[in-house]
């Protein structure tokens, strides 16, 4: 029985088996895709986790930290990660050895940050904010200290930007791979 | 040993299909004994090793997160493993044999803890091993190494990374030597040899590295071993005495606790899972007459040194372990220094994103400043790796925390700290490291906050049932039928890798429970 399916019939490994090189499942228009963060952003998949505000977050957030991140789609890399089990979670957080649920973790720090810039706009945050999460400069962060959450946020930005073929000749390297990055849930 | 019904008992149940637990398990079964080995996460088979460092992390520990206490946290997660293969999936292959002194710190330097054997009891064991896996390396170049046959295959090659770092040890007249590796540097045995393209980490599925996949596992199942995936072990189940492992109790991948009796139970779970499930067996801690089942928990500290050089450094290629190394520093006594060995790792290969990629030697740079150190390090940079023992301390353990698992089972506590004499020696290293770069040529010299790897202890082996919880050959003291297998074995770390003895150890295991059951 297949966990779910596409308007095509498709099951989800069949999904996976076709799936392009470092893409996940997002559904788009109602039917699941596999398709790779930045083609999800592009079109406009469906939120799973984060809301639009929190989407916007953690683009103009994870931009601040690695610039291309917003193209590269880290707001629906991150959304996607989050919305699957923990143990199957990618997420630079799963290394930290930071007790799940990672979504609440996620949750939280994102709301600290919207109450660090008060006069948020959608795509904008203070210059500095950056600077202040990592320095720990950022007021009391109970559940996932601001540092670490500048830690994390920055690794999923990097996987997105520079963990992919594409990444890797934006740096003019060889990605060389044994195996293509496959298709992942 | 008495035959059962297959689905619900073996003669020998394996908890872990790692580095040991599936040697254990290859020997066993070949001896013609019904193995069943349980393992916590998925059934990786050559052909899922992606070459992602995203994918890669499904490799790594998904299991219950422990609580980390103490003044230097370890990294739990990244270094234990994830479903067949375990750590040694993701492991870079770096082989390095036990010094002939860290199996007796307490005797030579009134330091530590004794092991219950000596480096020539595993001597014709790290020979057999590297034979069957293809080492590449260059033995007379090693100076500090202990006797042992020279390896089948040279060296691997060695790329302008490693060259420009030697110079620095040049420089300062401290010798290096190829980088022993259980990656064929040619065609051997079947096996392909290296591509150098730095994915070593994220699993080798083209076979030129020795995994457990590659080294035990197809021998296991080839003699009939079976290996039980999503099968995540809580507890070992004795008789009404206490005397005798029965059962092993686990939740399989509905979350469903089931039983698998056993005559022999072999614990080869990692060193945090080792002391958890005896813990968790019984109140007080199963065999654990000595009280030390997670006393002597250990780690490598790990000091890396960047450099940015004015040459390209082909950073991007090579084997994610290095390709030169020194032993330099193994005496552990230095005139009014502190006490511990280390040794150097010369030139991994190094990719741009993920946990030790090129972005977090500068952690804290960010937006245009990351970009443009990105563009520069991902030609210039240059790394080595100093890898510091740790000096046994019965305060870092592994405890049972009040936190419970999605099972409803207590997850493990870790407290691990570094004591005096190692933070003097890691302050020595980073001089020393800071001084060769230097001496290389590099621009930029500096180097990364602490990080741990290779746990080791909380089931230390010994001859004292007072002083140990095993014996020298993995047999527990209270339960003759109740073996444990890995790392948590190790009263010392010394300063080597641990996985070319933790294969050693695994095969004298097998040995003892041929012999005995």
């Amino acid at each position: 029985m297949p966990r779910s399916g596409s308007k095509s019939g498709l099951t989800r490994r069949e999904l996976l088996r076709r799936g392009g090189l470092g893409s996940f499942a997002f559904c788009v228009a109602g039917a699941v895709q596999m398709l790779t963060p930045a083609a999800a952003r592009a079109a406009g998949a469906r939120l799973e986790f984060l809301t639009a505000e929190e989407l916007d977050l953690v683009e103009t957030l994870g931009e601040a930290l690695v610039p291309g991140a917003r193209a590269a789609g880290v707001g629906h890399f991150v959304d996607r990660m989050l919305s699957v089990p923990d143990a199957q979670c990618l997420l630079m957080i799963r290394y930290l050895d930071v007790s799940p649920p990672y979504g609440e973790l996620y949750r939280d720090a994102l709301a600290r940050v919207r109450r660090l810039a008060p006069a948020h706009r959608a795509g904008a945050l203070p210059a500095d904010i950056a600077g202040r999460l990592m320095r720990d400069d950022a007021g009391d962060w109970p559940h996932l200290p601001a540092p670490l959450f500048y830690f994390a946020l920055r690794g999923d930005a990097m996987d997105v930007v520079y963990g992919t073929p594409a990444g890797a000749a934006r740096l003019g390297l060889p990605y060389m791979a044994h195996i293509e990055p496959p298709a992942l849930p | 040993m008495k035959r059962r019904a297959p689905e619900d008992a073996a003669e020998v149940v394996v908890v872990g299909a790692g580095a040991a637990g599936s040697l254990v398990a290859a020997e066993l079964a070949e001896a013609g004994r019904e193995v069943r080995v349980l393992e916590a996460g998925p059934a990786w088979e050559l052909g899922d090793l992606a070459s992602s460092q995203i994918a890669a992390r499904r490799l790594k520990w998904a299991g219950p997160v422990p609580t980390l206490a103490g003044t230097h946290p370890v990294y739990h997660n990244f270094n234990a493993g994830w479903g067949i293969g375990g750590a040694a999936l993701h492991h870079g292959g770096v082989w390095l044999r036990t010094q002939e002194d860290d199996f007796k710190t307490a005797s030579l330097y009134g330091r530590g803890l004794d092991w219950p054997l000596e480096y020539d009891d595993l001597r014709a064991d790290y020979d057999v091993i590297q034979a069957e896996a293809g080492m590449s390396g260059d033995a007379k170049a090693e100076i500090w190494r202990p006797p042992g046959d020279p390896y089948p295959n040279p060296p691997l090659s060695v790329f302008t990374q490693s060259r420009l770092v030697e110079r620095g040890f040049d420089a300062l007249d401290i010798p290096t030597a190829p980088l022993p590796s259980a990656i064929n540097s040619r065609p051997y045995r079947g096996r392909p040899p290296c591509l150098y393209d730095g994915w070593c980490d994220a699993g080798c599925p083209i076979k030129a590295l020795a995994n457990p996949l590659v080294l035990s596992v197809e021998r296991a199942r080839g003699a009939g071993a079976r290996f039980q995936s999503s099968s995540y072990v809580s507890r070992v189940l004795t008789r009404s005495d206490r005397k005798r492992a029965a059962a092993v109790e686990y939740f399989d991948r509905e979350g469903e606790a089931r039983t698998v009796a056993a005559d022999v139970v072999v614990l080869a779970a990692y060193a945090v899972q080792n002391s958890l499930i005896l813990l968790n067996s019984a109140p007080g801690g199963l065999a654990n007459s000595s009280g030390l089942v997670g006393r002597y928990f250990n780690s490598h500290a790990l000091v890396t040194h960047y450099g940015m050089f004015d040459t390209a450094t082909q950073n991007h290629l090579g084997t994610t372990g290095g390709q030169l190394f020194s032993q330099h520093g193994q005496p552990k006594t230095r005139a009014g220094g502190p006490f511990g060995s280390y040794q150097w790792q010369i030139g991994a290969a190094m990719k741009p994103n993920d946990l030790l990629g090129i972005a977090n030697s500068r952690p804290s740079y960010h937006g245009k400043a990351l970009t443009e150190f990105l563009e520069r390090a991902s030609r210039h940079l240059a790394s080595m790796n100093a890898i510091l023992e740790g000096l046994p301390d019965a305060a870092n353990r592994i405890e049972v925390s009040d936190r419970r698992d999605a099972f409803g089972i207590p997850v493990a506590k870790v407290r691990h700290s570094l004591p005096e004499d190692s933070l003097r020696l890691v302050d020595l290293v980073r001089e020393e490291g800071e001084a060769i770069m230097t001496a290389a040529g590099a621009r930029e010299a500096w180097s990364a906050p602490l990080a741990y790897s290779h746990l080791s202890g909380g089931t230390v082996m010994g001859t004292d049932p007072g002083r140990s919880v095993t014996t020298g050959t993995g047999r527990t003291h209270d339960i003759p039928n109740l073996y444990i297998a890995g790392a948590s074995l190790f009263p010392t770390n010394g300063a080597t890798n641990p996985t070319f003895t933790v294969l050693a150890l695994a095969r004298r295991i097998g040995r003892d429970i041929q012999a005995h059951w």
